[in-house]
């Protein structure tokens, strides 16, 4: 598709064609797209004259890269070691069970896809979640459920008055 | 806001001319508020109490001279959202917005304190009203976090007036390349993330090597859960990296330089773009640098989400477009590194410290610390002790002063039992070595090391079998995959000790985890594969008996790992509420008005709901 | 700018703390107490070599560059007061050295490793064969990562296909224990010219070629590519893919296209009874 084309030539000028700058490129493509598109990836490898399969070997590599489309939002718990002591996997096994996803997953209605990381650096307030970017310290699993369904809420409310 | 205009300092003269004014431009009595805004404040949300101190300061008028800045972290984010007030070093903690308007007419235009938004030391209940008097920051000595919470990160002049970009002129100015690299030999500084190296040694190995060009790298993928110190420099002071890289490449010949951050850390890729725009407007990067014939570039580089990128060979594959896995380093970094060039790599807190040692000397530097470490080093200190947050302090320290001085002891009466440091690469740190200097040697002697700073305290409830299974887990998931005995045995090493925690372990496991600990070491490829066993090993080295209760009783005896233990009323404590029976998903639990309710532990789920539910504590983990 | 730039290229070597002294021309390996001189920066496996003693390999084959993925080749490198395990396959030797190939903790170490890929690749016989030849019979490990048909993740199959075929229609996906030799979006490769020479170098029989006489194709499998065929005109064997074709096409200077292919329409065995046949018509008319 042309608009296609068009972002990934943007993309690569941007970055003067350096394909050591790969990985800056795709994070800017999965930033437009919301994730990497079969479409794109393969017309930048074309364009910069690296096989697909590095390519591919990137995308998989990396955990931010995603190749399926993500949720409306994004909620990233962080696991690491002070926030797994402080009750993380609990939190995250709630999460899971009350809207029926995985961790890397996306919910069924597209409300938000769930990603586990490993330490986001605001260890001194664990449990830490983020929605869309935002913290959210010394969240539990009742916190974490209360949190999530106002997203859930803000969407219907955003339907309704869409219908309306 | 630079206030000169954006005019390039084409000299030194220049420079010191722009400091002098900017100094002068700061009368004595303005008033200062600084609003941290690191990483844990502004979790709780400070970034807004900034904004209200800032309608307040316009609201004041013009010829009031106050002025409030957002800082970054200052340390003690236990206590967060943290407020200082200059001058007098003033500490307030816990602020929230209602307070805001309080401290601006009592503190800032009154002069007075506001009592009850002082520090209050939990142990003797004295209030503190200047930092100095608080515990926590007394035991410290603050070179790399010098200027945390003094100065607005997004303010090339605060840094510059604070004294920083002293050091650069000085060098460009009169330091011929060896002196530099002798001065930081001088100085003893060994590398901050982790691997210890002598800092002098591998910039002259760079220096002498064959090729061009040469590159300068600041590995800021600190990806060690728990740690956070280079995020703080990063965001709270990242002209001091800028200082650092410039002055490293300069003694090594170099002119383009990367800092690579992990993708985690966006805030800290914005405040060093910041920076960096602001000190190419300046002349302090780029072309002929204040009017000398170095010229000097940096790039930002955004990880992707990879522990092993902290690897610096790895970090280099990452840079240049591939996945990030480790190669062999029979060749070092320094002779061929990235796209094979010489490279040298050194972590964001090793370049924070350059500037300070080029300042005031090597020899003064290596007046702090012990023989073989010299100088500071910043600590993430979390977990299960009072005042979490950061400090930094002079190497030699032991660790009870850490913890009980500056930490503040263990929460909610509980008992030590460990301190984790050095991350998933790291150990266990028994009571018994509390005394122990806090040294890289000593660490390493221990069973652990000093990683790049993540100093993780844990109490008396949790359980050591499990902190090695959550580290072992870790390492498996973030293993590049690369080498046989990183991806099979980390893969092993987790299917056992899972076995263990869930009740399964038999006799030989610790002995299997054991050889498998081995041949890591002997035969992964990098330092992540080889150190990855160290979380099993230092566990299985102090605590053997939790291992055995595990394996021999199939008994957790911290209580945390499921199904080893059991849940049990206390019939004196329960009040006969019937909480605990509503809740009970098993129907498990018995009992009636005025008697104590007990529990099944046939039909028992050992779910722990009545255990989180009873508002008496009169259910116990037995 | 350009004389600092040339000060500093010029500036002399001095002795670092390893590897960076330039070394003798022609270091002595002491291998096992064999003295062996080899070039420098030749690797320590090619002074086992050459003193003829053998250290398994996997991810090793002198045609395409070196990993030390698979930590099979593991030996002792004497540092004096303590001893180094380092991979021999890429280990350069730039000064005399003394490695031990048969002490008991690099045999043990060797073994560990295969204990190890033989816990994974249970089903592989090229695997037991060289597990038995290094006096390792089985492996105290359960399988508990999932291979691809066996596949020890050696990365031959990559290597070759990028440096020598160039055409890299492989390469690894994932990582750590979720980490596969792949092809892009798990969908049959537009790269892939069915030479199978990723089947041919592959040391565990995962890779294999497949041909499927109807479609006339051939199938690299298990990553599901298939590419044409020429097959010959008389018998319909297959006698090679058709991307290949057009490969080596490219590279022949001195054929033309329409030669190239007359040359291609029957298979080695129908051109030898062709040309037996003409050979035969030949002596039979000089005979009348």
């Amino acid at each position: 598709m042309p608009q296609d084309r068009d972002l990934i030539e943007q993309i690569v000028k941007r970055y003067d064609g350096d394909t050591g700058m790969l990985i800056p490129m795709m994070q800017d493509l999965q930033s437009e797209c919301g994730y990497l598109p079969a479409e794109h990836l393969r017309y930048l490898s074309g364009r910069l004259k690296v096989p697909m399969s590095r390519l591919y070997a990137v995308a998989t590599f990396y955990s931010s890269f995603r190749l399926a489309p993500k949720g409306a939002h994004e909620v990233t718990l962080c696991m690491g070691t002070v926030c797994y002591l402080k009750g993380a996997p609990k939190i995250s096994e709630t999460i899971c069970r009350e809207f029926h996803v995985e961790p890397g997953g996306t919910t069924r209605d597209g409300l938000f896809t769930l990603q586990a990381v490993n330490c986001v650096g605001a260890c001194a307030v664990a449990p830490v979640m983020l929605v869309d970017g935002k913290y959210y310290d010394s969240v539990t699993p009742a916190s974490a459920l209360e949190i999530l369904y106002e997203l859930a809420t803000d969407k219907a409310t955003a339907e309704k008055e869409a219908e309306i | 806001m630079t206030g000169l205009g954006n005019t390039r300092l084409s000299s030194f003269a220049d420079l010191e001319r722009m400091r002098e004014e900017l100094f002068s431009r700061r009368a004595p009595s303005t008033k200062s508020v600084h609003v941290c805004t690191g990483p844990g404040c502004a979790a709780k949300g400070s970034p807004k109490l900034y904004e209200l101190f800032c309608a307040a300061v316009k609201q004041a008028g013009a010829d009031v001279e106050v002025q409030a800045k957002a800082v970054g972290c200052h340390g003690l984010c236990e206590y967060g959202p943290i407020v200082l007030i200059q001058p007098g070093n003033i500490f307030y903690q816990r602020v929230e917005e209602p307070d805001v308007a309080e401290i601006f007419r009592e503190t800032v235009l009154g002069g007075r304190v506001v009592e009850r938004l002082l520090y209050e030391n939990p142990a003797t209940g004295e209030k503190a009203d200047t930092v100095d008097k608080i515990p926590f920051y007394k035991a410290q000595k603050r070179i790399a976090l010098a200027y945390n919470g003094l100065i607005d990160p997004t303010s090339i002049e605060d840094y510059i007036v604070a004294g920083g970009y002293t050091a650069l002129p000085k060098v460009l100015n009169g330091m011929a390349p060896e002196e530099i690299i002798t001065e930081v030999e001088r100085s003893g500084l060994r590398g901050r993330g982790g691997g210890g190296f002598p800092t002098a040694r591998k910039w002259r190995s760079c220096r002498e090597a064959e090729g061009f060009p040469k590159y300068v790298i600041c590995n800021g993928d600190e990806g060690d859960p728990g740690a956070f110190m280079d995020r703080a420099i990063m965001e709270g002071n990242p002209h001091s990296v800028i200082e650092g890289m410039l002055i490293g490449a300069y003694a090594i010949g170099s002119e383009q330089g990367y800092i690579y951050v992990r993708n985690e850390y966006p805030l800290s890729v914005e405040r060093l773009n910041e920076a960096i725009e602001q000190a190419k407007d300046l002349g302090l990067l780029g072309k002929n640098i204040l009017g000398s014939s170095f010229s000097f570039d940096i790039r930002i580089n955004r990880g992707g989400g990879a522990f092993v990128c902290g690897e610096s060979t790895a970090l280099m594959a990452s840079l240049e477009g591939r996945p990030g896995e480790p190669r062999a380093k029979y060749i070092h970094t320094v002779e061929s590194g990235l796209r094979g060039k010489p490279t040298n790599l050194n972590n964001v807190e090793t370049w924070a410290n350059i500037p300070q040692i080029i300042k005031h000397g090597g020899e003064w530097f290596a007046g702090i610390g012990t023989e073989k470490s010299k100088g500071t080093k910043v600590f993430s200190l979390v977990g299960n002790v009072v005042n979490t947050g950061l400090v930094e302090v002079p190497m030699g320290i032991t660790l009870r002063r850490i913890i009980d001085e500056i930490g503040g002891g263990i929460p909610d009466g509980k008992r030590f039992k460990a301190v984790q440091t050095g991350g998933p690469s790291g150990g266990c740190i028994p009571t018994e070595h509390l005394d122990a200097r806090v040294d890289f040697d000593e660490l390493t002697k221990l069973g652990s090391m000093m990683g790049s700073g993540g100093m993780i305290v844990m109490d008396e409830d949790t359980c050591m079998v499990k902190v090695a299974k959550y580290f072992t887990d870790f390492l498996q998931k973030e293993s590049c995959g690369k080498c046989t005995p990183c991806r099979e045995g980390l893969s092993q090493m987790l299917y056992i000790l899972d076995r263990i925690t869930d009740g399964e372990g038999q006799v030989g496991d610790i002995e299997e985890l054991e050889i498998l600990a081995d041949l890591l070491e002997g035969t992964a490829l990098c330092a992540l594969g080889k150190t990855a066993a160290n979380p099993v090993i230092s566990t299985i080295r102090y605590f053997r008996d939790e291992y055995d209760a595990h394996i021999l009783d199939r008994h957790c005896p911290a209580k945390e790992c499921r199904g080893l233990f059991r849940y049990e009323i206390d019939p004196e404590a329960c009040k006969s509420c019937g909480i605990c029976l509503k809740n009970c998903p098993a129907d498990a639990i018995t009992g009636d008005k005025k008697v104590p309710y007990v529990i099944n532990q046939e039909k028992c789920t050992l779910c722990g709901t009545c255990w989180e539910k009873c508002p008496f504590t009169a259910v116990l983990k037995v | 700018m350009h004389a600092l730039r040339n000060v500093l290229g010029k500036m002399p070597l001095h002795c670092g703390v390893k590897g960076i002294m330039k070394g003798k021309p022609m270091p002595t390996v002491t291998i096992d107490g064999y003295k062996v001189e080899v070039e420098k920066d030749a690797t320590v496996l090619d002074a086992a070599k050459k003193a003829g003693i053998w250290i398994p390999t996997l991810c090793y084959h002198p045609a395409v560059s070196c990993d030390a993925s698979c930590r099979l080749c593991m030996v002792e490198l004497d540092r004096g007061d303590w001893r180094q395990l380092i991979t021999s396959c890429n280990y350069p030797v730039r000064r005399d050295i003394v490695v031990y190939v048969s002490s008991e903790r690099a045999q043990r170490a060797r073994r560990g490793v295969m204990e190890l890929l033989l816990a994974r690749a249970p089903e592989s016989q090229e695997l037991r064969a060289l597990a038995e030849r290094m006096g390792v019979k089985e492996t105290r490990y359960p399988n508990v990562t999932e291979s691809q048909r066996n596949c020890i993740l050696c990365g031959l199959c990559v290597r070759v296909c990028e440096e020598i075929i160039g055409q890299s229609a492989i390469a690894f996906a994932g990582r750590g224990a979720e980490r596969t030799v792949a092809v892009p979006f798990r969908q049959p490769s537009d790269d892939c010219i069915g030479c199978g020479a990723c089947a041919a170098v592959c040391p565990v029989g995962t890779i294999k070629v497949r041909i499927h006489q109807e479609q006339q194709e051939v199938e690299i499998s298990p990553f599901k590519s298939r590419a044409k065929l020429v097959v010959c005109e008389k018998c319909g064997a297959p006698i090679i893919s058709t991307p290949v074709s057009e490969q080596v096409l490219g590279k022949i200077k001195n054929m033309s296209s329409e030669e190239f292919r007359q040359r291609i329409r029957l298979c080695p065995k129908c051109r030898k009874s062709q040309t037996a046949g003409r050979l035969e018509a030949a002596m039979v008319y000089k005979k009348e």
